[in-house]
């Protein structure tokens, strides 16, 4: 254990640490410079690699000789980059002792880092920073050392230089990591308890879950059980994590390492959680569990109603190694049978729609993402949960409507304070306060309704400031708002699906804006289409999409029948794509059009 | 019952908006014509006999550029492998610029007895626009020199939607038609197909297209005056006075046989499609080869035959509902009951005496119902 050290890296999106790990594990040969023609080992999901970000942490071990002669064993685990996932990182960085901090010289240090930073502080990690692409010309070593010594209170000289592309300062982070970082402590004699910060699932093994022994020993044979939810199973196999699995029959306090055991799904294994032995459990679990909830919330549909089956099947595919992923059977008047599925946040709602129609080749339509709402039964007093903007009581019977708020932390270049207080406050803000990191650099909070926030704020925010401005944020809790239910009527047929909940002093913009948009997505049929929108029986906005005029082949001869054909096939298909909502054909993207509305 | 026609793959010009197979180069129409009686002979061999044609088309390119011998000569051979019904309809397309009295007599003298003339337009302007190598006087003249000759059964091509032309200029030019005492009329809205010059000056902005509504008026003006004339509207683009309906033209629309020759001809017996090389050089060198000229085909499965005998008896007579039901054992007003009583409604559709037609207004759509009907 003396020669254990566990780690993570800390890092904005793009500040380079999927290539810095590749270099460490590179410099420490556990891999080979072939290894890494998939460019970045860490992310293995193809979805990952597009969006370069992590989204499923992993751990890997390496072997390193130190300048004192010694061989030492560094896990290395690794984090998810977005805001999507705080909890998740949070539980990778207490399965560490110590955490790599690494910044772009050139970008400086973004909301995301400082929010994960203060994560690794609270769980008592040891912070190396590292400035990283200290090469490039537009590096600004000096200034961005500056911010780092503030935020951090360490000494100038404790900043390793590094340039992860070109391998400067790898050597030099991996003898801090040694020399810095302290050893697990742990007893292996003691208890069980080991921390779960991941778990994959396996077509043939089952869930495999990701831990790191605190306490004590687990061998294969055993009976483990899971502090959140009591299931008891007999531990299969143990082993550390290389490239690949490398079984190792028992793993004990201080150790990184996988274990299956059976676990026929991961929603039965929550990030967090706490192993401990069957027979001889350990009084508590480990501090900080909590049950993952989803914040954004949205209808999932088969664009074909047909196939409804198969959409469950493949969403209970995907929360087998998804297990943030929740969803109930609903059913809507105008999209039929589908079901009410529960994100993270619009990341992981995209991620989940991308991964069934790439993966399982289903045709979805998503409905608009909105929050869940608390409302107050006037007459009884009643608190109901509303997931779905068409489940909203009647107006009268409402007392109250509560929505969530959130505590946003924007990190932004001075000079672009104005803009980020301009947009904060058109998205309700409430302004908390301010503070300089450097003298160029704010940290600015806000509280926001985290329904302003679903949608494109985070686009907004990036072209405010000229993508400088950086964002995190974290629930803070329900409270009362002016809110309306806003439905959109086809020929005077209300869409339910397209019901969204929106604040008073908003609706008749965003009303206007969305019969725009739908105008713009909805292709001209036979049939004129009229749009409405309206807030109970009253409309505030209409918009018409004009019946087609003309379509029709002029000529029709021998040489054109096959042609014909398959034009007329080629357009079926198309229609298939679009959903049926009355006697109107409704294009898949209208159902996300507030996604995507104008100014 | 079947339909027979023959490519004739020259032109003496191509105009901008053609896409049909043909070559501008001076040819050896010998050479061609030798391989196109082989042809016709292969074919012959291969088919059953006792099959009856009902008509022949000589479509192109321009079949007016052959003589009258030759034209003859195909004739003849046709006549030697084929069965005909003694009142077969036998068609030659005609550019006004290629054609003269003695030319028209000798056709008919061959046994020709329906014309139809690229016209396209009466105004010069606009046959110059479409690059049509004949003038505004000889489209006037060609019908006249038809009836001379002794042949009244004539068609006339004629376009709209052309860029820049008003509902005025179209009227002068179905007037002009009417005037010369055409029997029946082909009126196509301009199309821009891929490939062809027209197609390349629109995507360069140098050529504006009306836009559909102004194309929609033209298309509702055609129907609505020619019907006051006493044409019928028997197909989209297609009007005939009483009885001078192209019965070769309803061989497609009635989803009946029809076998093709030359380059680019396609044809279709007995639930096979297939078609010819869409190359001069190709054809020559095949059938020299003592091959086929064929370059693709396909069956066609009962779902497919049922979905062209719905686009087809559409934009046509229409579709007879009993008749359907028995070919493909499918009730199609049953299985589109909600979309089919909203166009009735809506009064895009009729069903008259068991038949399901598009009124004026659904012809207009056409396309879109057929996409609509399962």
């Amino acid at each position: 254990m003396e020669r254990t050290r566990n780690f993570c890296i800390i890092a904005h999106i793009d500040h380079g640490k999927s290539t810095l790990a590749d270099r460490l594990l590179e410099r420490t040969g556990t891999i080979t410079q072939r290894d890494l023609v998939q460019n970045q080992v860490l992310d293995d999901m193809a979805l990952e690699q597009e969006r370069g970000i992590t989204i499923k942490l992993h751990a890997i071990q390496m072997k390193y000789q130190h300048t004192d002669k010694n061989e030492y064993t560094l896990n290395l685990i690794d984090t998810p980059g977005h805001v999507d996932f705080s909890y998740e990182v949070s539980r990778s960085l207490n399965a560490c002792e110590g955490a790599i901090l690494v910044v772009d010289a050139t970008q400086g240090i973004e909301a995301q880092t400082i929010s994960n930073l203060y994560l690794a502080i609270e769980a008592g990690l040891e912070i190396i920073p590292v400035i990283n692409k200290v090469d490039l010309p537009s590096a600004e070593v000096e200034k961005v050392s500056q911010g780092i010594v503030e935020l951090l209170g360490c000494k100038p000289e404790e900043i390793i230089p590094a340039s992860a592309k070109s391998g400067v300062g790898i050597d030099e982070v991996l003898a801090a990591v040694i020399e810095r970082v302290p050893p697990p402590v742990g007893d292996a004699e003691a208890p069980l308890q080991a921390l779960m910060f991941d778990s994959v699932f396996d077509p043939y093994r089952g869930a495999v879950v990701y831990m790191r022994v605190v306490q004590g020993t687990v061998r294969e044979g055993e009976t483990i059980r899971f502090f959140s939810n009591g299931k008891e199973f007999e531990v299969e196999e143990l082993g550390i994590l290389k490239l690949r699995k490398q079984r190792t029959g028992s793993l004990s306090a201080g150790d990184v390492g996988y274990m299956i055991a059976g676990v026929k799904t991961v929603a039965d294994t929550n990030v967090g959680d706490t192993v401990t032995h069957a027979k001889k459990p350990a009084d508590a679990p480990l501090p900080g569990y909590k049950e993952v909830k989803p914040m954004v919330f949205s209808g999932l549909y088969p664009t074909v109603s047909e196939e409804f089956e198969e959409l469950r099947d493949a969403l209970s595919k995907l929360r087998l190694n998804d297990s943030s992923l929740v969803y109930v059977p609903e059913s809507s008047i105008a999209l039929g049978f589908g079901f009410r599925a529960g994100f993270l946040g619009l990341l992981h709602m995209e991620i989940v729609q991308e991964r069934l129609e790439r993966e399982f080749g289903m045709s979805i339509i998503n409905t608009v993402p909105n929050v869940e709402y608390i409302v107050e039964i006037a007459s009884t007093g009643e608190r109901v949960v509303v997931d779905n903007p068409s489940d909203l009581p009647d107006p009268g019977k409402i007392d109250h409507v509560e929505e969530p708020y959130i505590v946003a932390q924007i990190i932004t270049p001075a000079e672009y304070m104005g803009n980020i207080m301009k947009l904060c406050m058109e998205r309700r803000g409430v302004y908390l306060n301010t503070t300089y990191i450097d003298p160029t650099r704010a940290d600015v909070q806000f509280e926001l309704p985290l329904s302003e926030i679903i949608f494109d704020f985070y686009d907004k925010l990036k072209s405010v400031s000229r993508g400088y401005a950086s964002f995190d944020y974290e629930f803070k809790e329900y409270r009362q708002s002016d809110l309306v239910k806003l439905d959109i009527l086809l020929n005077g047929e209300p869409v339910d699906a397209l019901s969204s909940i929106v604040h008073r002093s908003k609706a008749y913009d965003w009303g206007r804006r969305l019969c725009r948009k739908l105008r713009e997505l909805i292709p001209r049929q036979m049939f004129e289409v009229v749009i409405q929108a309206a807030i109970g029986t009253k409309v505030i906005s209409r918009d018409v999409v004009k019946a087609l005029r003309k379509n029709v082949t002029a000529k029709c001869y021998g040489g054109d029948i096959s042609r014909k054909r398959k034009l007329l096939e080629k357009q079926k298909e198309g229609k298939k794509r679009m959903k049926q909502v009355g006697a109107v054909e409704v294009p898949q993207e209208a159902f996300l059009a507030v996604l995507s509305m104008d100014e | 019952m079947a339909g027979l026609y023959v490519h004739i793959p020259f032109c003496e010009k191509k105009c901008i908006y053609c896409d049909f197979y043909s070559i501008e180069s001076v040819h050896d129409y010998d050479a061609f014509l030798a391989s196109l009686t082989t042809e016709i002979e292969m074919r012959a061999r291969l088919l059953p006999v006792g099959r009856s044609f009902h008509s022949i088309f000589f479509g192109g390119g321009t079949p007016s550029l052959l003589s009258p011998a030759q034209l003859g000569g195909i004739l003849e051979t046709l006549h030697a492998r084929f069965r005909f019904d003694p009142l077969v309809e036998i068609t030659v397309e005609c550019n006004p610029g290629t054609i003269d009295v003695d030319k028209l007599r000798g056709y008919r003298a061959a046994g020709v007895n329906r014309l139809s003339f690229g016209v396209q337009s009466f105004h010069a302007d606009d046959l110059e626009f479409l690059s049509r190598i004949h003038t505004a006087e000889e489209a006037e003249t060609a019908i006249r020199t038809a009836h001379g000759a002794g042949i009244k059964n004539v068609n006339l091509d004629l376009m709209f939607s052309l860029p820049g032309q008003t509902p005025e200029r179209w009227m002068a030019n179905l007037e002009r038609a009417r005037a010369l005492g055409t029997t029946h009329l082909s009126c196509y809205s301009l199309t821009i197909e891929q490939g062809t010059p027209l197609a390349r000056m629109v995507a360069r902005g140098m050529v504006g297209i009306p836009p559909e509504e102004s194309d929609a008026a033209l298309f509702e003006l055609t129907m609505q005056t020619l019907s006051d004339w006493g044409f019928r509207q028997y197909e989209v683009s297609n009007y005939a006075l009483p009885g001078f309906e192209s019965r070769h033209n309803l061989t497609y629309w009635r989803h009946e046989d029809y076998l093709g020759f030359g380059p680019s001809a396609h044809s279709t017996i007995h639930g096979r499609r297939w078609w010819n090389v869409s190359s001069l050089q190709t054809y020559l060198e095949r059938i020299r080869g003592g091959q086929l000229p064929e370059s693709g085909g396909e069956f066609l499965s009962a779902d497919t035959l049922r979905s062209e005998h719905i686009f087809l008896r559409l934009r046509s007579e229409g579709i007879s509902l009993p008749d359907f039901t028995r070919l493909y054992g499918s009730d199609l007003h049953a299985d589109n009951r909600d979309f089919i009583d909203r166009c009735i409604a809506d009064g895009m559709l009729v069903i008259d005496s068991e038949r399901l037609k598009l009124t004026r207004k659904g012809l207009l759509v056409c396309d879109e119902i057929c996409a609509e009907l399962k």
